[in-house]
Order: C-alpha cells, then sequence, then structure tokens
C-alpha cells in the first residue's frame, strides 16, 4: 500500500505504484479516504459494491465516484478494501466506519474524480496510476 | 512566457491553432506579464484543448486567473455555435454554479470589529466543512421545487425577500431545469446539504468596504466607504458533483455516438441539438437552481444572526448581487456583426454584461451588472461592472478569483492553520473553521495576488472596478 502527493496548485494529484491492479485500486481509495478524512480511519463496519465499466480508467473513476457517493450518503469513512477486478468488473468488501467529527473533520471534500491527468500505466512489475482528485 | 505563446498586446496572448493538433479555432487569454511567470503549461495545453472541440466560436479564452483545472482550464471561457456545437461538463466543472453574492449592512467598521461573538454566531448557524448536515429537512417535493425554481422557491418559503431575485444573475433561476434528468443519487445528496456551505475554498465572510474607484456606480450598487458587508461563495454541493459525474458517464458513450474526437475524456460532450446534450443541460440547470437557493439560504440565516446581534432590520440588508462562477448558458451575442444565441461555458470565470443588456437589473442599465470577485482569506475582494468591451471581447465574460499558485501540501508544509489565524488575527481578521487544516489550505500567499488580476481585467476594460472590500470576520468551509 503505497501512493504520494505530487505538486499541482488547484487540486490533489497522486500517484500509486502496486504490483497489480486490484491492489493499485485499493492504494487510490486509501488516498481518497487520507485526503478527506485524514490517517485516523478504522474498520469496524463492512460493505460490498460491484461496478462495471469499459476499460480501466473508467473502472477506477466510476468504482472513486461510488466511494464519494457512499460515503457522504452513509456518512463512512473507508479504511481499507478487499478488490477483485477481472473482465471489466469491479468486486470490493470495503472496511471502515461512521464519520466521526472529532477526527474525520480535517480533510478536503472531494468534488469529483476527473480524467484529466488519470492514467494507468503497466510494465512487467506492475502498474502505475496518476489521478486528480477535484478538492 | 510558455514557448509557442503569440503576444497580441500588453496583457493579451495567443495560444495559435496548430500549438496542438485538431484546433479548430485560436486560444486567447488575458495576463500581465508578472502574472505570466505562474502559468503552467498544463492550463495552457488545457485552453488548446477546448479550441479542438465542435462548433467553437471565435477563440478558446481564459480569463487573468487562469490554472490548471480538468477539461476546461479555471477561468476558462468558450461560446458554442447552436447548429453545430456542443455542451461539456467539463466547461462547467463538477461545483456547478458556484459562485458568490454580495450583501450590504447598515453597519460601519467599528460595529463589527473585534466583535467575535459575530463571527462565532455566524459559524455555529450556517452548517460548514467536511460532513457537515443541514438542520433543514427538505422533501423529495421541495427538492425538486428547489430545483426547478432556485432562489424563487427560497424567497417564497420564508428565506429571503423578492427583491434580493431581481438582484441575481438569471434573477436566481435559470429556465429549462428538467429535474428528470437528476439522478436518484443526486437528490439522495442534495436533500441533507440546503443551506451548508462546504468546504475548500468556500466561505462566508464579513467584509469592510475599503476604497471606492468608481462612486457613480458605487452608490447606484448601494455601495458606500466603510459600509459592513457580507460575501458567500458556495455553490450546489453534493447535488451538483453527482450530476457532473453522472452526465461525463452519459457524455462519453455520446462523444463516441457521435465521433467526435478530443485529446481529454473530461471534456465528452455531445451536440447541443441531441438528446444527451439537452438532458446535461436540463440538469445543470437544476444543479445551479439548488446553488441559488443555498446561497438564498445562506444569506437568510446571515440576515437573522445580523439582525438579532445589531438590532437591525433585515430589509436593510439589501443584495448587491449574485454571480454563478461555473455554468453553460444559452445567451445573445454579437458574432461577426449578426446577434445570434449561443451556448456560453464559463468554467471559474463571471458573466460580466455591460451597460444596456436586457439580462441585468433595469436600476443598473446604465451603469453594468455588478461583478463579484472574491479574495482569498485574509485578502482584499473586489466588485467591478461589466462593460461593453466584454461583451465584444470576451461574451461578456471576466474573471472570478485570484487562482491558486500553490497546493494545499505545500500551504500546510509552511504555515500551520494555527499560525495562520493568529497572523491574521494581527490584522484584525477573526477566522473560524471547523478544523486548522481548511485554513492552512487556504492561507494568503496561495493565491495569486487578486490585485494584479483585478487589474488586468480593469486594464483590458472587460470589466471595471468600483469598489475594494477586506475581510474583518471570515468563516472557513
Amino acid at each position: 500500500m503505497s501512493f504520494t502527493e505530487l505538486p499541482h496548485t488547484a487540486d490533489v494529484k497522486i500517484r500509486a505504484c502496486a504490483p497489480t491492479l486490484d491492489a493499485l485500486f485499493s492504494d487510490a481509495l486509501d488516498a481518497l479516504m487520507q485526503v478527506m478524512y485524514g490517517k485516523d480511519r478504522k474498520g469496524r463496519v463492512s460493505k460490498e459494491i460491484d461496478v462495471e465499466s469499459s476499460d480501466n480508467e473508467a473502472l477506477l473513476a466510476d468504482f472513486l465516484s461510488e466511494i464519494l457517493f457512499i460515503s457522504e450518503v452513509d456518512r463512512l469513512v473507508f479504511s481499507r478494501a478487499d478488490i477483485r477486478i477481472a473482465g471489466g468488473k469491479l468486486h470490493a468488501v470495503l472496511e471502515g466506519e461512521p464519520f466521526d467529527p472529532s477526527r474525520h473533520a480535517g480533510g478536503s471534500e472531494v468534488k469529483g474524480i476527473s480524467y484529466s491527468g488519470m492514467s494507468v500505466t503497466r510494465d512487467t512489475n506492475g502498474y502505475m496510476l496518476d489521478i486528480i482528485f477535484d478538492v | 512566457m510558455i514557448e509557442g505563446v503569440k503576444r497580441i498586446d500588453t496583457n493579451e496572448w495567443e495560444v495559435p491553432e496548430g500549438f496542438i493538433p485538431g484546433m479548430r479555432v485560436p486560444g486567447r487569454f488575458f495576463l500581465s506579464e508578472s502574472l505570466g511567470e505562474s502559468l503552467e503549461p498544463g492550463a495552457l495545453q488545457q485552453l488548446a484543448n477546448v479550441a479542438t472541440m465542435p462548433g467553437i466560436i471565435k477563440n478558446a479564452l481564459a480569463m487573468p486567473d487562469i490554472h490548471w483545472g480538468y477539461g476546461f482550464p479555471i477561468g476558462g471561457v468558450a461560446a458554442f455555435s447552436l447548429e453545430d456545437g456542443v455542451i461539456s461538463p467539463g466547461g462547467v466543472g463538477f461545483d456547478i454554479n458556484c459562485g458568490v453574492r454580495l450583501m450590504t449592512t447598515p453597519l460601519s467598521f467599528a460595529d463589527v470589529s473585534g466583535r467575535r461573538d459575530l463571527v462565532d454566531q455566524l459559524f455555529h448557524a450556517v452548517p460548514t466543512g467536511v460532513g457537515a448536515k443541514s438542520s433543514l429537512k427538505l422533501s423529495p417535493r421541495s427538492l425538486d421545487a428547489m430545483m426547478t425554481t432556485g432562489a424563487r422557491w427560497a424567497v417564497e418559503n420564508g428565506y429571503g425577500v423578492p427583491r434580493d431575485l431581481v438582484r441575481c444573475e438569471e434573477s436566481g433561476c435559470m429556465n429549462g431545469a428538467d429535474t428528470r434528468h437528476v439522478s436518484a443519487k443526486a437528490r439522495q445528496r442534495g436533500i441533507p446539504q440546503g443551506g451548508t456551505l462546504g468546504s475548500g475554498n468556500h466561505f462566508l465572510e464579513v467584509q469592510v468596504v475599503r476604497e471606492i474607484f468608481d462612486p457613480v456606480a458605487a452608490e447606484a450598487f448601494g455601495i458606500r466607504e466603510g459600509q459592513v458587508c457580507c460575501m458567500i461563495h458556495c455553490g450546489s454541493r453534493g447535488l451538483g458533483h453527482q450530476v457532473c459525474t453522472d452526465h461525463v458517464k452519459l457524455l462519453e458513450a455520446a462523444t463516441k455516438k457521435y465521433q467526435i474526437k478530443l485529446p481529454d475524456r473530461q471534456l465528452a460532450c455531445a451536440p447541443l441539438t441531441s438528446p444527451e446534450g439537452r438532458e446535461y443541460f436540463g440538469a445543470m440547470a437544476a444543479a445551479a437552481n439548488y446553488a441559488w437557493a443555498n446561497r438564498q439560504m445562506i444569506t437568510h440565516t446571515t440576515r437573522q444572526v445580523l439582525s438579532t446581534l445589531f438590532r437591525i432590520d433585515y430589509e436593510d440588508m439589501p443584495l448587491v448581487y449574485d454571480v454563478a462562477h461555473n455554468v453553460a448558458k444559452f445567451e445573445d451575442h454579437v458574432v461577426d456583426g449578426k446577434s445570434m444565441k449561443v451556448c456560453v461555458h464559463r468554467k471559474g470565470a463571471t458573466r460580466a454584461f455591460g451597460p444596456g443588456s436586457a439580462d441585468i437589473p433595469p436600476e443598473l442599465s446604465s451603469i453594468g451588472q455588478p461583478v463579484i470577485i472574491p479574495g482569498s482569506m485574509g485578502t482584499s475582494s473586489y466588485i467591478l461592472r461589466g462593460t461593453e468591451t466584454a461583451m465584444e471581447r470576451t461574451f461578456g465574460s471576466t474573471c472570478h478569483g485570484a487562482g491558486r499558485i500553490m497546493s494545499r501540501s505545500q500551504a500546510k508544509k509552511r504555515m500551520s492553520g494555527k499560525e495562520v489565524t493568529e497572523n491574521l488575527l494581527k490584522e484584525g481578521i477573526i477566522v473560524r473553521a471547523p478544523h486548522e487544516n481548511a485554513i492552512a489550505d487556504e492561507a494568503p500567499g496561495v493565491y495569486k495576488p487578486s490585485d494584479e488580476v483585478v487589474r488586468v481585467v480593469h486594464d483590458v476594460g472587460i470589466s471595471r472596478l468600483v469598489a475594494r472590500l477586506s475581510p474583518v470576520g471570515v468563516i472557513k468551509g
């Protein structure tokens, strides 16, 4: 699990590297949650979601957009995810906890997941992701 | 200046056709030499990308607060022909009808200076920040009415006075809202957030008019030196974000269907004449109306606090104006000597209609539309007026703010929220936010100097300076 923040003036740009696509998406979720709610996130409840899209970039945008939606309406903060991707379909088992203002209010609300600046690339050792969160 | 860019005038630059393949028109942007030092190549690339879109008229434009966004650059403006042009959520943004309004009060600087109770009460009255919930329980029917009639719904439900509507762009309600194309998800997000400020660069400020540049216009706008005003900056919250997300996906399919070639997926678009294009417009207008109702509700809460604390009349706090700075609209403009209806996208740009325009309040017809340019926390905000030059050169548009020059992570490393708050207090500015990180993120110095941005639009003539305001109390989202 690793990601770094790259310089971006208006928004938040993240780079993540992982050996598999499943782990890469999991890192992207971790980055999104950290930007929004900080590092103190526990796994007390779990939730499963399924997403289907035309390609890896769309799958990532749709997955993270679904996370933004669930997080806001169910007031949940996710700590980790077990992700399985196959044939353009994603199944995720998410772990998280209810939003706690005393621990989770220090982040930035992410308005959306943009395709601008998004890339999922791969070489023999694994995958790399660049993504911009609109805050 | 970045290589390949041509200087047209002191503050005007051109991105020629051929800068990237597929450009249909040149890009034009307005920038002083000093602001040019912080111009990002990514922002110029995005301006050139806009110039490749079908049916674009004259130029892809950018205002002096241009910076790197997604889809259009921030500060971007483009008009599209109704016959062969397109509409794109990437030219509006996730925060549909993010905008700003200014309200005057009968109070003077001495009445509010050092009044921490005022800032505290406003902070407690207006829900702010990540995860903030409204105390209002909107019914699904009320949400629909809010999306259909915008600020008018708010006024009819006791959140303002009819005079407020006259002083909003579009009278606070865009025609053509079609709530059938607002998804169940967007509605679910919209219901608990009515009257909330949000986070990021959104704010509610108590400001004082420090300088008047144009006494005639200032008098017409109801502004005098030393007067206390309140400025509200926010948008359509989760509802608007979801409308954008949903329709980017729908329009991606449409882009393929109509065989439109684009250099950036975030520019996903559809012909204005297509069902997909019309559906996005209907949903976007509904989200824009939600945002107008939202700003109206926050105005109401602000008036209630001021009214109780200072024993002033609710009616003595009139609205100067309310502008949208993330929106696409059908407007009449003169193109090659002929008046025609076009679809103008403004992404981080403000409408700045000049004198005589039919779309501004009749009492301001000889002056031009009030333009409100928020500064960053602790720096000046400006009131300008729209001009004929804007009508001729920028489809009646001007800048929308200062534009960031420093990332949030750099900002946090440079100074803590606590330090920023203490420094601002030394200048007489009281800041409240749900968390100190929100203050560090938006500290003075992370934005371009707003004075320089407005000086450029004033010099180019696409809006003219009327007044300068500075904050004494800041509620950050």
